[in-house]
């Protein structure tokens, strides 16, 4: 398995992030990680990540361990933050370049080329993040992740700021990646987006997966049979956020 | 407006004193708050008790000579202390840092900017909001005046927060007025261009009649400095141009009530006329929150240098060491961060400095002026420069978040943090040291040639070594103490703090003296064992021993920190306000 997160727990101080968290992404599975705030998304995400430290459990990447060989781990690993952290004093073509000396690429400039102008960045090489605009700098982030062959690509919201065609593009740009083998974690709120793009769901609610499968067999679930085969009716019945009708309002 | 503001100032002091006694409930901030309040009791409150001068009867023959020289220091302080205003009013212009009090908080500006009130409401919303911080300086300040009775410290405080209001208010109207000096507007252009001839003619007529004196007399001593530049501003002209800014000052030298009121009018009076002078920049104040509003809207609400994309001449290869691009990434951020304008004014105040130190060096030789100068450059580069220069792991914790997804190991990322500032560092230690030795004739005269240049080379070889020991150091705390050490250009506040800060300063001392010890003790086996073979030129390989222990010390220290660096997180740390 590309990814392998066994009895994860996560606590800041007396708070419990994540806890108990197991399950599996194969390579060429997009796996849509949802749940309502404060579930232990990005926690979870920051940890396969590499940047927190595991409490207890155990994560590994194609094999790694990341927490006894992070280097090796971290290598197969793009992750793209929902929040655009980039260095104010590097302009776009240096991004790439930094990531391209940190991940080794080889073939640097054309694939730096393709990825600008694959994400509407052509003309925007030498400007710095002061100079971008927010669905911009995200699209210097999602560049960094993508400029490099990772096995293991991780989105935090990924559609937060850009526009329609960002969006699609996006879209396409996930796809394509899962066809050419990468395991591919996204976490979202936008239940449409993961409907149509992801191949496996799993739904976290206060640190713990309360659900994990394809919509189809969360729609055969008994207790959900009420829900319908709608990712958001399944979501918010599972939980425990379904609107509640009175008797009238059924009949109508 | 006034309600609410009166409104955010007081629920804004509510939670944040409730914010920081909740937070001393972690050792460290409660270490810090220790620390912050002891010192305050010693620096401050132990100087509340009223004092009075000793008699001339009683007091020792050094003590009279003192007292002496402070009734003398009295006499033309005011006159000094207008002039000090008047150069700080000049530089002013040239610095390029903007007011403080145009500083608005991202809430501030997604709450106040589009509410239907007037943008000169903002500007009084922001001077409110000042008072407090304001205040509390001059109470600090006024509390650390050496002898004084509890009047007079009420006086000082008063005349201080007078002070430091009006500064407050003019630095604002030079940070409008300075981008009006080329704009098309005929009024607000006029306005800023009277303002900048007001404070620089003023200053040239005080500078050439000081410039005049000092060339007709040159002095041996501060004192002799002190005694022209008083008499000079004193009299005729150069007093009357100082007039509006001696005022500012003089309730501060008051020695009674009465003389206090008098004086308090004039200083009030040039107040009010800077607050006029703001307001009537009002154009400009609208195109500055415009600008603000737009730059905040895009970016986090901590404080943040100002880039400039331009080549530096270095491409990043491809492959290489893993310390490399971090090293890389430094220089960038210098090179970009320093702006073109910035060299401009520091090469005006280097010029400036020159002419200063040639004046001041006719008596005794411009060789021995500029070499004493060059070599104290050299040792306030190696002790301070590390301090200051802070563009490694104490700024990139900010990044942690991207630092810690890269595969390098975690001994590489330390080490090539450190790097670069390092040798910046370095280079400016030894520019200046060099300097110090050329000239080191003049400077050291006493000393013989084989002592000079020994003694000079082997400060040269060591400054790396004592740079990159307080590196580590710096870097260790930050990834040991992430909480204690501000982010990027922000500062935490608070006396607990100000504790920690104390307390860190303290403890890098400390551990210099540890990480040198070693070094020091196996260059001075070299120089005990081998001094009377070789004499003065033991020195060096004295020095270069030293500098091989401290260099594996750190080496083995960026090794030791690796656990460290992969604990860390900083989303586990308060970092408070």
């Amino acid at each position: 398995m590309a990814i392998s997160v066994q009895q994860l727990r996560r606590t800041y101080g007396a708070f419990t992030a994540v806890d108990d968290l197991s399950f599996e992404v194969g390579r060429g599975e997009i796996v849509g990680l949802i749940g309502p705030n404060g579930a232990g998304k990005t926690t979870t995400l920051r940890t396969l990540a590499g940047i927190l430290k595991p409490t207890a459990g155990r994560v590994s990447v194609d094999g790694h361990d990341l927490v006894t060989a992070p280097i090796e781990a971290k290598r197969r690993l793009a992750f793209m933050p929902d929040e655009p952290h980039l260095f104010e004093y590097l302009t776009v073509e240096e991004h790439l370049r930094l990531v391209a000396r940190l991940y080794t690429v080889p073939d640097f400039d054309k694939r730096a080329r393709e990825l600008i102008g694959e994400l509407e960045l052509t003309g925007k090489e030498g400007a710095l993040p002061g100079e971008l605009s927010r669905g911009m700098r995200q699209k210097v982030v999602i560049a960094c992740g993508l400029v490099r062959d990772a096995s293991v690509l991780l989105f935090d919201e990924p559609l937060t700021g850009l526009d329609p065609i960002g969006i699609r593009r996006m879209r396409d740009t996930i796809t394509r990646r899962a066809r050419q083998g990468a395991a591919i974690l996204v976490s979202s709120h936008l239940l449409h987006l993961v409907e149509e793009v992801c191949t496996r769901v799993i739904i976290m609610a206060k640190g713990h997966k309360v659900a994990d499968g394809t919509v189809k067999d969360l729609a055969t679930r008994a207790d959900l049979a009420a829900a319908g085969s709608n990712l958001e009716e399944i979501f918010l019945q599972i939980t425990g956020h379904a609107p509640q009708f009175t008797a009238d309002e059924q009949d109508s | 407006m006034v309600g609410a503001t009166a409104y955010i100032m007081w629920c804004s002091a509510k939670n944040r004193v409730r914010r920081r006694l909740r937070r001393l409930r972690e050792p460290r901030y409660l270490i810090g708050a220790i620390f912050g309040v002891a010192y305050l009791f010693f620096a401050v409150y132990g100087r509340m008790a009223p004092r009075r001068p000793s008699s001339s009867r009683s007091a020792s023959p050094g003590a009279r000579r003192a007292q002496s020289v402070v009734a003398t220091m009295t006499a033309s302080a005011p006159a000094l202390g207008g002039l000090a205003l008047l150069v700080a009013a000049a530089v002013s212009w040239l610095m390029p840092f903007g007011s403080g009090l145009l500083e608005f908080t991202q809430a501030e500006t997604a709450f106040l900017f589009p509410a239907p009130i007037p943008r000169r409401s903002l500007l009084f919303y922001r001077l409110m909001r000042s008072q407090w911080a304001v205040f509390f300086g001059a109470l600090v300040m006024s509390l650390a005046y050496p002898i004084a009775t509890i009047s007079a410290r009420t006086r000082g405080l008063l005349s201080v927060w007078l002070l430091l209001m009006t500064a407050h208010v003019f630095f604002t109207g030079v940070t409008l007025s300075r981008p009006q000096l080329r704009r098309r507007s005929e009024h607000s252009q006029l306005l800023a261009r009277v303002a900048v001839a007001v404070v620089f003619g003023a200053l040239a007529v005080v500078l050439t009649a000081v410039a005049r004196h000092l060339w007709d007399q040159p002095i041996l001593n501060l004192t002799d400095a002190y005694k022209v530049i008083s008499g000079v501003v004193a009299t005729g002209v150069p007093h009357l141009v100082l007039v509006p800014f001696i005022a500012v000052v003089r309730p501060l030298f008051a020695d009674g009530w009465l003389s206090f009121a008098k004086a308090l009018g004039p200083a009030i009076a040039v107040y009010l006329i800077t607050i006029a002078w703001v307001l009537r920049a009002d154009e400009a104040f609208g195109t500055i929150t415009e600008k603000l509003t737009d730059a905040r809207g895009s970016q986090p609400s901590q404080r943040r240098a100002r880039y400039q994309a331009r080549s530096v001449g270095w491409d990043l290869a491809l492959t290489g060491r893993a310390e490399t691009p971090f090293m890389w990434k430094g220089a960038l951020q210098t090179f970009r961060v320093v702006d073109r304008r910035v060299l401009i004014r520091v090469g005006i105040m280097i010029v400036w400095l020159t002419v200063v130190v040639s004046l001041f060096g006719r008596a005794r030789g411009l060789a021995q002026a500029l070499g004493l100068l060059a070599t104290g450059a050299a040792i306030f580069a190696t002790i301070i420069g590390p301090q200051v220069m802070r563009v490694d792991m104490r700024q990139d914790l900010q990044h942690l978040e991207v630092l810690k997804t890269w595969p390098v190991r975690a001994a590489a990322v330390v080490r090539g943090e450190m790097l670069w500032p390092a040798m910046v560092v370095t280079m400016v230690a030894w520019v200046c040291g060099a300097v110090g030795i050329v000239l080191s004739a003049a400077t050291f005269s006493g000393a013989s040639l084989s002592l000079r240049i020994a003694g000079g080379l082997a400060a040269l070889i060591l400054a790396p070594a004592f740079v990159v020991a307080q590196f580590t150091i710096h870097n260790t705390a930050a990834l040991m103490f992430p909480a204690w050490v501000p982010l990027g250009m922000s500062r935490p506040r608070g006396v607990d703090a100000m504790g920690q800060r104390l307390f860190m300063l303290g403890a890098t001392w400390l551990m210099l003296i540890f990480v040198v010890a070693p070094g020091a003790i196996a260059g001075g086996i070299v120089w005990f064992a081998f001094r009377r073979l070789i004499g003065a030129w033991i020195l060096i390989p004295a020095a270069m021993v030293c500098t091989t222990v401290i260099a594996l010390e750190v080496l083995m220290a960026t090794e030791a920190l690796g656990p460290a660096y992969e604990r860390l997180d900083l989303s586990s740390v308060d970092r408070g306000e």
